[in-house]
């Protein structure tokens, strides 16, 4: 695997040098992914964190109906884990599986230990990290509180531009919180209004 | 006079699904050397081989998706093809029947096995081709253009040894039913055993084949067997086929559109930019809507 999107992140992100990168890459495990298979399942501790180098990842739970509800997509330079049952190291409600064949980086303790050794600079910018989940975690569950069909699905594409082009409409819907036919509506109306012929 | 010679022979890749009426193997552009650049104005071919599919009372096919950038080309050998679109088009494509399908500014769409052919099952074997557009055209009106192997004009090979259908293009004299944005040829060449035809290309044009049945010796030296692509040099104008059995083959040959290319997905357009924006007009219904 070659490993270029995992790369850039941790340059751009983690503003990591040409060499640090080199010794951080140097060994890590990577995986590919079939359609369909899970990497984590509930019940399971989750000890790693998949970073998406190629394809799309979700993460879901089964409802009380038995329904899978989608709680984060993951496509190419997103992260993706149960914090929670890493850090707290509790079996997870949640299961990671694949949308499309992907590629993936399996970061692990060891990996955070090296990561962590390269500088103090690690735990400001995971803190960070950790800040902008929350963040976008409770603006998620804002807008499922209150925000109707299509507030949710114009805040969706922003989000995942090119997601509804790579998965079938009733995963968006299960990820908006909404049924199927409210964001085939939601749609309906909005080429209503934008869709000129000719 | 100079001959075409082949630069490659590529047998089928392991075949994967469109949706779940389209068994597939791609040849354009994700087999070896058969990059978009390579084979343009011919950016994607997918080749459903012959493949039986029982009855289903549920017609397979793939649900709604968009285009823009190009035109979609199904030729149908085996097998029924339903369509239906986001401007109210649709229609049925039979058995040497071609759908020439602008999409241009885009358009929604979907595609399923025709309702009987699903209810009674059977061999299906179709080619889905997409051909780009020149950048002045990529945003023009998407329109359609069926033809009924009726409708497209052939010519007779001497002592009725088989028929060369011309879908698009010229092929000594005969016009393609097919109007196209840039020059191209598209044949169906349907030959019967020990039949030869020949055929003569401006030497830029990118130029290739698919035997879909049969099998085939080309420029009297190279056996090619069913389902395998032929692609060939640009270094010279003609070559010529011979049926070694009874055979149908698709010809093509066009002029390259020498633009840069942007693809993602089911768009192909010519920078980064444009592709964000086919993305942002999907999202927002510029489109149109189809039902699933």
């Amino acid at each position: 695997m070659e490993l270029l999107n995992f790369k850039k992140y941790l340059n751009q992100q983690w503003g990591l040098p040409k060499d640090a990168i080199d010794q951080l890459c140097d060994g890590i495990r990577t995986k590919k992914v079939k359609k369909e298979e899970l990497l984590l399942q509930a019940g399971e501790i989750c000890k790693l964190t998949f970073f998406v180098e190629k394809g799309l990842l979700r993460m879901y739970a089964l409802n009380e109906k038995g329904k899978e509800d989608i709680l984060q997509f993951a496509p190419e330079n997103w992260l993706v884990s149960d914090r929670g049952s890493i850090y707290f190291n509790e079996p997870s409600d949640y299961y990671i599986d694949a949308i499309e064949e992907t590629e993936v980086v399996l970061l692990d303790t060891e990996f955070v230990d090296k990561i962590s050794a390269l500088g103090p600079s690690f735990r400001k910018l995971n803190d960070r990290l950790l800040h902008n989940h929350i963040r976008h975690l409770n603006k998620r569950v804002k807008l499922l509180l209150g925000a109707s069909a299509k507030t949710r699905y114009l805040n969706f594409i922003k989000l995942h531009p090119d997601v509804l082009l790579r998965v079938p409409q009733w995963m968006v819907a299960s990820y908006l919180g909404i049924a199927p036919e409210s964001l085939s509506r939601v749609r309906r109306d909005l080429a209503k209004e934008n869709f000129k012929q000719g | 006079m100079s001959t075409r010679n082949i630069e490659l022979v590529v047998p089928p890749r392991p075949p994967h699904f469109v949706g779940d009426g389209f068994r597939v193997h791609n040849f354009i552009p994700s087999s070896f050397r058969l990059t978009m650049e390579r084979m343009s104005p011919f950016i994607l071919m997918d080749y459903n081989s012959k493949f039986y599919f029982p009855p289903s009372e549920q017609p397979k096919g793939v649900g709604v998706h968009p285009h823009r950038g190009f035109e979609t080309v199904t030729i149908a050998y085996k097998g029924k093809v339903a369509h239906h679109d986001s401007a109210g088009g649709g229609g049925i494509i039979g058995e040497g029947g071609v759908q020439w399908m602008t999409a241009a500014s885009g358009v929604l769409h979907k595609e399923y096995h025709e309702e009987e052919f699903s209810k009674t099952g059977g061999d299906f074997q179709m080619v889905q081709l997409w051909v780009n557009l020149p950048a002045k055209d990529k945003m023009s009106k998407p329109k359609y253009q069926a033809l009924n192997q009726d409708d497209i004009q052939s010519y007779e090979l001497e002592n009725h040894a088989g028929t060369i259908e011309v879908i698009a293009g010229d092929y000594k004299g005969i016009k393609g039913s097919a109007s196209t944005f840039t020059p191209m040829n598209m044949y169906n060449a349907r030959l019967q055993k020990e039949a030869v035809a020949d055929f003569s290309f401006p030497q830029t044009f990118n130029t290739a084949l698919l035997v879909i049945e049969g099998s085939i010796l080309v420029n009297e030296s190279e056996e090619v067997p069913t389902d395998h692509f032929v692609l060939f040099e640009n270094d010279g104008e003609d070559f010529g086929i011979k049926a070694t059995e009874d055979a149908v083959v698709l010809i093509l040959s066009g002029e390259p559109i020498d633009e840069p290319i942007a693809a993602q997905g089911p768009f192909v357009m010519n920078t980064r930019e444009e592709l964000v924006q086919a993305i942002e007009d999907f999202n927002m219904g510029k489109f149109g809507y189809l039902e699933d």
